[in-house]
């Protein structure tokens, strides 16, 4: 029988998805770039000012805080945010019922909306009337300003970031927890392996390839996440956590700089990418030179 | 040992949400109340008649379930036919394509909010139910995840269907669709908790009180001085629960789901 083969283009069923996704995505983009090349306020024309608004930036003291802010958060977040759900994923990996029920409990918080999220810690460090306030004096310490202190209320948001993304990261460790074979550890216990040996020289590496997901991620959704500060202290106290996106934010639409504001937004999305492909290609290196 | 560690550390992640809820059902007397009560005194529903009777809950709940709903039916579409498209089609370029929706995996409203908006005011869609719908239906990750799961659909179905004689349209409607229903049953449902939960699009498009979504009226309302707390609580524990709801019955699709590739967006 002659071999039937049909070839279709069906490109056609792409086109409503391509034309949402070149106004709402590429479009953006694009404009970003043009934008940061001129000076808008929304009322008056636009003027082009040529590279105006990148010499201001870099002479703008409190849009580098940002930067720096944004940092400080990501790197004080992505490593919480990592043994924490690594831990949660070591104990919740069995098909068990106990640990299907409790996996919702670390997972729901991603659920939260942001905004609740922010709400319900907001309350909770409440200088006066908070409950982690009243159990520290309850225990004879000074109330804490959890929110109004510089270095502290950094600290804060990012215990809160960590809530909303340990659960979701714990089920990437347990997928790939549960991929590793039950022959490595048996011929381990076979060896006289500790549990914490085989967790260091079986679990770790073998899980490289779900270590490399939950850091990029972390990293992404930390790096730009801006509702949570936005919620909690407004990027306050002074700019100690004005993180660039929300620098960003109050430049467009506080100030009405809408070509300076492009610019920043771009710098910011030139930063996230660099970051992104630096630890892809650690990661990559790692992998090539691994123990795998 | 391993269970009662799981069960202190569940404890410490459920704490905000138990204080919330506890104080939300307290008067506004007691919530300010030294030493605070752990459970209230007098159960109150004061906070909870007063977000209906004093602010429009009803009307952020409307506007909150429009969008989300209409958004969720244009975003499976989107994403199923493209998804299809992409994995079954033949045409030129097909895998740049492919590519420039990866690509744009890494591109959230946050970074791209000053152009947004000037896009979606030159459409006209400033202030308006349909700015919050329309620059959000396609969303990379669900493009992404149909992708994914059309690569997986053997082709001898479409291929059988080819051979009887049903043209393109037929082979996507009567085949393709009903192959699909896991897809577009994760797709619904994340779609819609994005779209209930999203603050960024809102917080940019809307500006007057009776466009509001649930989550721009509550950090609206935190702003404002001389709002009561409880309120503030009860309007917080209000708006998670259509999300939680949803989150226990799918649990599975959502823990297993998207987990694999998802980015929140």
């Amino acid at each position: 029988m002659k071999e039937l083969k049909i070839v279709k283009n069906r490109f056609i069923f792409t086109i409503p998805a391509f034309v949402f996704h070149f106004l709402f995505y590429i479009l953006p983009i694009i404009l970003m770039i043009v934008l940061s090349f001129f000076s808008w306020d929304l009322l008056s024309p636009m003027k082009y000012v040529g590279l105006r608004n990148f010499s201001q930036l870099m002479k703008d003291k409190w849009f580098w805080n940002s930067i720096i802010v944004s940092f400080k958060y990501t790197f004080l977040a992505v490593p919480i945010i990592f043994v924490v759900s690594l831990i949660l994923g070591v104990l919740l990996q069995e098909e068990d019922r106990f640990s299907k029920i409790m996996r919702v409990f670390f997972y729901w918080p991603y659920m939260i909306p942001m905004v609740a999220a922010g709400t319900m810690w907001k309350w909770l460090f409440s200088r006066n009337f908070g409950l982690v306030n009243y159990i520290i004096t309850s225990m004879g310490f000074k109330p804490v300003d959890w929110l109004d202190n510089p270095t502290l209320a950094l600290f804060t948001i990012v215990l809160v970031q960590v809530w909303v993304l340990a659960g979701f990261m714990m089920m990437l460790f347990i997928v790939g927890l549960q991929a590793i074979p039950e022959e490595f550890y048996e011929a381990a216990s076979i060896d006289g392996a500790t549990k914490f040996q085989k967790f260091w020289y079986i679990t770790l590496p073998l899980l490289k390839n779900t270590n490399i997901s939950v850091i990029t991620l972390s990293i992404a959704n930390c790096f730009r996440n801006f509702t949570i500060a936005y919620i909690m202290t407004t990027g306050g106290p002074g700019y100690a956590t004005t993180v660039a996106p929300l620098y960003v934010y109050q430049k467009a639409f506080t100030d009405f700089r809408l070509g300076y504001a492009s610019a920043g937004s771009l710098i910011v999305l030139l930063i996230s990418f660099v970051i992104a492909y630096t630890v892809r290609k650690v990661q990559e290196r790692e992998i090539e030179g691994g123990k795998i | 040992m391993r269970k009662t560690i799981v069960i202190i550390l569940a404890v410490l992640f459920m704490i905000p949400v138990f204080w919330t809820v506890t104080s939300s059902f307290k008067s506004m007397s007691e919530i300010y109340k030294y030493p605070p009560t752990i459970f209230p005194k007098k159960i109150s529903f004061e906070g909870y008649i007063n977000i209906f009777k004093q602010s429009n809950f009803m009307r952020y709940l409307y506007n909150t379930l429009f969008v989300a709903i209409i958004s969720t039916i244009i975003t499976v579409f989107l994403c199923v036919s493209l998804g299809y498209g992409l994995a079954k089609g033949t045409f030129r370029h097909k895998d740049f394509f492919t590519e420039i929706v990866v690509i744009t995996l890494f591109v959230t409203a946050q970074i791209i909010m000053v152009p947004l908006f000037v896009i979606i005011k030159q459409l006209g869609l400033m202030d308006s139910l349909w700015g919050l719908i329309i620059p959000a239906v396609f969303t990379p990750t669900g493009a992404f995840t149909a992708i994914q799961y059309m690569k997986d659909l053997p082709d001898e179905f479409l291929e059988s269907a080819k051979v009887d004689g049903a043209n393109e349209w037929q082979i996507f409607v009567k085949i393709v669709i009903p192959l699909s229903k896991p897809l577009i049953a994760s797709l619904a449902i994340f779609s819609f908790t994005w779209r209930w939960n999203d603050f960024v699009l809102p917080l940019i498009v809307i500006n007057s009180g009776k466009n509001f979504t649930i989550q721009l009226a509550l950090a609206t309302l935190q702003g404002q001085y001389g709002i009561p707390l409880n309120e503030i609580l009860a309007f917080s524990v209000m708006s998670i629960i259509p999300t939680l709801i949803i989150f226990l019955l799918f649990q599975n699709l959502f823990m297993k789901g998207l987990s694999a590739g998802g980015l929140k967006y």
